[in-house]
């Protein structure tokens, strides 16, 4: 096992470095990060100057990569292009913001999912299970950022109507978020409307796995088996087909959670949540590459390591399963 | 047992949802504090310094224009009034070019200490120092000496180098010196403004979220603020800022041209305001050798401006969607020079109105063949010119800009049905800009200078043969030389009959087609009272200090 953990990580950084180096090309050559500056009237050459000696931007791609890369490794991903700003102080907290969003839609999802999925497979062909199958297709075909719209002018909307406002529409927190308890409040009715949104398609994949998975495990013989035992229904469903059935289900809430880490981009754009995927999207119209190297390795890492994490568990969690 | 488990999680959910609606319920936007104007703005600042480039931006102007203040600023009119100053800055002699002002005698900061000119020197040090990155050091490289005494200070400028903006460049809010000394430029005001010279002071920045300034109770050299905050929200969709508007979430917006605006106006629970700003829209022709062969011809780019209708282009962005009140409220631009509501504005390219068949005779008087003979809608046939080839010409812009891509739209299909074709060459904002625009290598180029009130006195930077931001390469030595001599012309009056005098030769030569001030809009609810549009740079908080609220 250990050496199969070894083996990925070093598979995992000859990817981190071929995709920087792709990456930090594409994104060097389609932008100019003094762009905006060079498009306002009477910009200062001597200011222009500075910037593209000290960021090397006079510079081939390769040679530019070579600074990038060792300012990312000494100097904790380095500055930004334009006011030599350093990246990790803002990479921290965006990341805090966008973990907050992020863990609490998982959570929520997961438990409605389960719920959902092993009832309908319990219930296999019930009126709930045709109902959760119908709302499971319209969740993965519904687009994200029309939801958010839609919630955004439905809640608007409570909030006129009834002078009663559930949810805030836009942004982390209120002007006076307060403490304690009220701040805890606060941050639920700002954060209600991106959970939901992230729970629609969440909730519709997951439950579909868990249905299908229930279904086979309900049907197998060691399942049977415990039935001719006289073991409870609910000891055998809980028991025995439940646990065996979440197998397929931590796997893809691990690949999931590490692709939602790097940013839920239209969702917190349309929120205004200072999350990874805004950030992301903020730096790339700028064109500065520093940024944007700094989020892309951060995000890829995560998705690498929530990819170790999920065969692992797979691992653990189904004694079939042995790594060389 | 499967009865209680259902009611646990009933209770569960009955739990949470109470612990959300519950306080939710009484949650209203009252209960921010009384005296509070919350100011949503769909870009945030950087830093807090407006000097240096990563804080060259309206966001930053409108945050850091109520705390370091002017010694004069602009009014709604685009008029500098005086506010730190005591009076104008006077002009008290022409070559060389020297001014003098004085401060108020209770122009102070936040912290005790007097704005004096001291502080003005401070500043004027701080730009010209090669270490910053200044954004720009226009006008203020021309001086040759600042003297201060006390609170009165006298500029010198260069001999022969009369900078036309001087009372706009000594206007510039100084900075504290005793805030400056020894630290690192770059560096300074990035998180916070630790001083103000303004009706506001510095409180607090959550990144990504809110900023907020409370009264500065020390300011005695104007009226005081009547509200105790204002907090600038940041909400990057544009759609997204409008459901904050209606909801109560934030009480004050300047959007974009945006169709909600319509909808907005409708509503009596709220204001907008919409007028031209100094920001215009326009489409530049290449006259350099990667450009087509035919925009070099006189005729050909006549032809052009003569075959596109600029007012049904206006008519059909804001009129008829309803974003401004009016087409007279949004006036077709007819100079590149001054803008539609300043007092020296001339029409001077209004010589050029839309008439697709004389757009026709032109070329067919001049031996072009190929095309039609009358302007007719669904026309295919597109001219050819003696010695350039066919009138096909790239049109670059950028792509994702609503507006551009329909006034391309509309261009295009005015120009084909006299026989000349666009085809769209767009890119992302970086790409063009950063790429092809500098480069020359394009035909028409569509795109947004971002202009101020001093903007027409550095004409030539734009117009000029030589000129530092003449993407076009254009060049008419007379009008270049009277480019030139209005940016050092201190007098405004005779600056803008040189001005106007130039233009007047560069229409002429076709070398661009104006097309429209771009609108500027300001939205504030009914319970927030005194905001009035500006024009300039100085933005909607010019007069903050005069809101009231009425929660």
């Amino acid at each position: 096992m250990l050496i199969y953990i070894v083996r990925r990580l070093l598979y995992s950084v000859v990817v981190l470095i071929a995709a920087s180096f792709i990456i930090f090309s594409f994104v060097s050559l389609s932008n100019d990060p003094l762009a905006f500056l060079k498009m306002q009237p009477n910009a200062s050459e001597q200011t222009i100057e500075n910037i593209t000696k000290r960021k090397h931007l006079d510079q081939s791609i390769p040679v530019q990569y070579v600074y990038w890369a060792k300012d990312a490794i000494t100097n904790q991903f380095g500055t930004t292009t334009i006011g030599n700003r350093p990246i990790l102080p803002d990479l921290t907290r965006v990341m805090g913001h966008t973990l907050q969003l992020v863990i609490a839609a998982e959570i929520l999802a997961i438990l409605v999912a389960v719920i959902i999925g092993v009832y309908s497979a319990l219930r296999q062909y019930s009126m709930f299970d045709y109902t959760a199958t119908t709302f499971s297709f319209v969740g993965l075909a519904t687009p994200v950022f029309w939801l958010a719209l839609m919630l955004q002018v439905l809640f608007v909307n409570i909030y006129l109507w009834f002078d009663v406002r559930i949810f805030y529409t836009a942004s982390l927190s209120g002007v006076d978020p307060g403490s304690g308890l009220h701040f805890v409040l606060d941050r639920a009715q700002h954060l209600g409307l991106p959970i939901i949104v992230l729970m629609a398609a969440s909730v519709a994949t997951y439950s579909r796995y868990m249905r299908a998975s229930m279904l086979e495990v309900v049907n197998s013989d060691y399942v049977r088996t415990a039935r001719a035992k006289g073991v409870s229904e609910r000891g055998v469903t809980m028991r025995h087909a439940f646990r065996n059935a979440l197998i397929p289900l931590v796997t893809i809430v691990a690949l999931n959670f590490g692709g939602l880490l790097g940013g839920v981009v239209v969702t917190e754009t349309v929120f205004a949540l200072d999350g990874m995927g805004l950030y992301f999207v903020t730096q790339l119209q700028l064109g500065d590459p520093y940024p944007v190297m700094a989020w892309l390795m951060v995000t890829a890492t995560l998705v690498i390591v929530f990819n170790l994490i999920a065969d692992i568990a797979y691992g653990f969690l189904d004694p079939r399963v042995r790594y060389d | 047992m499967r009865k209680r488990s259902m009611l646990v999680v009933a209770g569960a959910v009955a739990l949470v949802a109470s612990l959300i609606v519950g306080p939710a319920a009484t949650a209203k936007s009252e209960r921010q504090a009384a005296g509070t104007v919350v100011i949503g703005h769909d870009q945030e600042p950087v830093t807090l310094n407006n000097l240096i480039t990563e804080g060259n931006a309206y966001t930053t102007s409108l945050v850091t224009n109520v705390v370091l203040a002017g010694g004069s600023i602009y009014n709604q009119n685009a008029k500098l009034v005086p506010y730190l100053f005591n009076g104008p800055a006077k002009l008290v002699k022409s070559n060389p070019l020297t001014v003098s002002f004085a401060y108020k005698a209770n122009a102070a900061w936040s912290d005790g200490r007097q704005v004096t000119g001291a502080d003005f020197l401070a500043t004027y040090r701080t730009i010209m120092n090669p270490n910053w990155d200044i954004t720009s050091r226009e006008g203020w490289e021309d001086i040759a000496s600042v003297k201060v005494k006390g609170k009165n200070v006298t500029v010198t400028f260069k001999k022969g180098k009369s900078y036309a903006a001087w009372d706009a460049l000594v206007a510039s809010s100084p900075y504290p010196a005793h805030k400056m000394a020894g630290k690192n430029f770059n560096d300074l005001y990035r998180e916070s403004l630790d001083v103000s010279s303004g009706p506001f002071k510095f409180s607090s920045w959550q990144k990504g979220t809110q900023l907020v300034l409370v009264k500065n109770t020390a300011f005695k050299a104007g009226k005081p603020a009547k509200v105790d905050r204002v907090v600038f929200r940041y909400i990057p969709s544009t759609p997204s800022l409008f459901q904050a508007l209606q909801s109560g979430e934030i009480q004050v917006t300047e959007p974009q041209p945006q169709l909600q605006i319509v909808d907005i106006r409708k509503n009596s629970k709220f204001n907008v305001q919409s007028g031209p700003g100094y920001f215009y829209e326009h489409m530049d022709i290449q006259f350099g050798p990667k450009g087509h062969p035919a925009l070099k011809q006189r005729y050909v780019r006549q032809a052009l401006i003569t075959g596109i209708n600029r007012a049904q282009i206006r008519q059909a962005l804001y009129v008829t969607p309803g974003l401004v009140a009016s087409a007279k409220s949004l006036p077709v631009l007819q100079s590149l020079i001054f803008k539609p509501f300043e007092e020296p504005y001339q029409p001077n390219w209004a010589k050029f109105g839309f008439n697709q068949q004389k757009a026709i005779n032109i070329l067919k008087g001049k031996g072009c063949t190929g095309g039609p003979a009358k302007p007719t809608a669904n026309n295919s046939d597109i001219w050819s010119c003696p010695g350039v080839g066919k009138l096909s010409f790239r049109f670059t812009t950028t792509s994702g800009n609503q507006l551009r891509a329909l006034t391309f739209e509309v261009a295009q299909k005015q120009l084909k049905s006299v026989g000349i074709e666009l085809v769209p060459r767009f890119g992302p904002a970086g790409t063009v800009f950063g790429q092809v625009l500098p480069s020359g290598d394009w035909d028409i180029f569509m795109f947004t200078w971002l202009g101020g009130p001093t903007s027409s006195a550095t004409s030539f930077g734009l117009y000029g043969c030589g000129g530092d931001q003449n993407y076009m390469n254009y060049c008419n030595k007379k009008a270049s030389d009277m480019y030139k001599t209005a940016q050092f012309t201190p007098d405004p009056v005779k600056r803008a009959q040189i001005l106007n005098q130039a233009e007047k030769i560069m229409v002429n030569d076709v070398p661009s087609v104006p097309m429209y001030v771009r609108p500027g809009f300001l939205i504030n609810s009914t319970g927030v009272k005194g905001p009035v549009l500006n024009p300039t740079q100085q933005g909607s908080t010019w007069n903050a200090e005069l809101w009231s609220t009425s929660n």
